[in-house]
């Protein structure tokens, strides 16, 4: 029972990293047909950006806001204004193509201009075991899954308690009607992709720590964040937060209590019953077409 | 301005998607305080006239006179500061947010947004059923319900003119005499207000003038009970078609 929490609290910090790119994915693709396909890359590099900035000198949390301030302009801003906005003319597909490229350019330039190895990033806590109703539950899941639900939270705060926040859920709702009643919808669009850029940075500080930061990490990342936007609905932020959760604890479980080996397999496995019973995703809304 | 002088001109104006031309030379002139509305057949550019208006799609030739300023090619933003407001065809609210909000998103472009809660009583007092249903959310309001939520969001910024693109599609026979109600009690308060409606008849009665567009061109334009003794528009109806131009006062 004890090491059952210990996989759960651990299962929901990892789960709780992966809502959070999750979370980024369907806001890109709500306002703006974006299926970015670089998302685990995106995830990727921040750490290569604070690894960057301490060896220059900075101190960790200096490092960690430089690293954020970088995601924002170049996975944010340039992201939208170099390849979205070109390749979105010409439609969907070759957006999606141009994010793969994007993807193997972003995960080869972190290996040839930093390095191919592993390397150790610092954690936001010492690691230390701390114990909860019994169970051993370690300070870094704890610290993970707090500041996690705190970008969620904030994140939920500006969608829908703020004007801005519901001018950009009007803008991924209807982004003609959106027009139609003076809302600057390509500042709302473009305002999403810096969102993603903030979210891709702190999961970035967040699973850093437990995989260390490596080239490769965008390939289990983003194919994570993809599985759980499909599974909780592509079209609801909290659908991905839903998905998210799922797969980082059902990860965690079926890999002690099932087969490690096949722990790959289970993910797929709820994909496969989600598209076969609720296309639209467990809290997915069905979409209506546009005439 | 006097009462008498157009509100809203069109001349020769071109518009259309892609290598499609709708609006072929479109002329018109609306009179304001008054309800005009327009009708023709399927396909011939009521809804795209509308679009072409507001800003939506680009006026390859031909200009658009609005309120004594030439507005061809502005932005729909720039078409709401001018002071149009337009309730397109279909469903236009966002079903997952409040009516509340819904309301409030109509007081985006609102230079002075100090005065938005101010708006949003008067329009609740005007609408007492949005007030009822303030904070439930939009997608439970019946089909009519709706069309007076998207109506009283266009009215929140005060609009010179009103384009409303067929309110009346889906709704029950008693709730179109509502929203036609409405229409009427907003021109009597000074709103221009222009109409497609595909229930030609009945929209008309209610009507000032009325406009006939076909194969993009103004075929009839004239008071609302000429034009609906007016022989030809039965001709048009049945797929006719009418030749010449012709100028009905």
């Amino acid at each position: 029972m004890a090491s059952f929490v210990q996989l759960v609290v651990s299962g929901l910090a990892t789960g709780a990293i992966y809502a959070l790119i999750a979370v980024g994915f369907t806001l890109l693709w709500q306002t703006s047909q974006t299926i970015n396909f670089a998302q685990g890359e995106f995830v990727m590099l921040p750490a290569f950006f604070i690894l960057a900035s301490m060896n220059l000198g900075a101190p960790f949390w200096l490092a960690a806001l430089i690293g954020i301030a970088l995601s924002i302009l170049v996975l944010g801003l340039l992201f939208k204004l170099v390849i979205v906005d070109p390749m979105l003319k010409h439609g969907v597909l070759p957006l999606v193509i141009s994010t793969i490229a994007l993807s193997l350019f972003l995960k080869e330039s972190a290996k040839d201009f930093y390095s191919s190895q592993a390397q150790p990033f610092p954690a936001l806590v010492p690691s230390t075991d701390v114990h909860v109703f019994g169970a051993v539950v370690s300070t870094q899941s704890l610290a993970v899954l707090a500041v996690a639900i705190a970008t969620v939270v904030a994140l939920h705060l500006l969608l829908n308690k703020t004007r801005l926040g519901r001018c950009m859920q009007a803008t991924a709702q209807n982004p003609t009607l959106a027009r139609i009643l003076g809302i600057p919808v390509r500042r709302m669009v473009l305002y999403t992709f810096l969102i993603n850029g903030a979210l891709v940075a702190i999961a970035s500080i967040l699973i850093s720590p437990i995989y260390l930061a490596k080239f490769t990490n965008g390939e289990t990342l983003g194919m994570a964040a993809f599985l759980a936007a499909i599974i909780g609905g592509f079209n609801q932020v909290r659908g991905a937060i839903l998905g998210g959760v799922i797969l980082g604890v059902l990860d965690n479980l079926s890999a002690a209590y099932i087969s490690s080996q096949y722990r790959g397999a289970f993910p797929l496995l709820i994909l496969i019953a989600v598209i076969l019973l609720r296309p639209q995703g467990l809290l997915g809304r069905i979409e209506e077409r546009t005439v | 301005m006097s009462a008498t002088e157009p509100v809203l001109i069109l001349d020769g104006v071109f518009a259309g998607y892609g290598k499609m031309t709708i609006l072929n030379g479109t002329t018109a002139r609306i009179r304001r305080g008054a309800i005009t509305t327009v009708i023709g057949p399927n396909g011939a550019g009521k809804s795209t006239m509308f679009k072409a208006l507001f800003g939506l799609l680009p006026i390859r030739s031909g200009t658009i006179t609005f309120d004594g300023r030439d507005t061809t090619n502005f932005s729909p933003r720039q078409m709401i500061d001018a002071g149009l407001a337009y309730v397109p065809q279909g469903r236009n609210i966002f079903p997952e947010l409040s009516v509340r909000h819904n309301l409030e998103l109509g007081g985006v472009a609102l230079s002075d947004q100090a005065s938005l809660p101010d708006r949003l009583d008067k329009i609740m007092q005007r609408f007492p059923m949005l007030k009822e249903k303030v904070d439930v959310q939009a997608s439970t309001l019946s089909g009519g319900q709706q069309k007076m939520l998207e109506v009283a969001r266009g009215l929140l910024l005060d609009p010179k003119l009103m384009l409303i693109d067929e309110p009346s599609i889906g709704l029950s026979p008693l709730m179109v005499q509502e929203v036609f109600a409405i229409l009427k009690a907003l021109r009597d308060k000074g709103v221009t207000i222009l109409l497609i409606e595909q229930n030609a008849k009945q929209a008309l009665q209610m009507s000032d003038y009325g406009l006939v567009l076909e194969q993009g061109q103004t075929r009839i334009e004239g008071t609302a009970p000429n034009i609906l003794a007016d022989p030809r528009i039965v001709q048009l109806f049945l797929g006719g078609g009418l030749a010449q131009p012709v100028a009905v006062s």
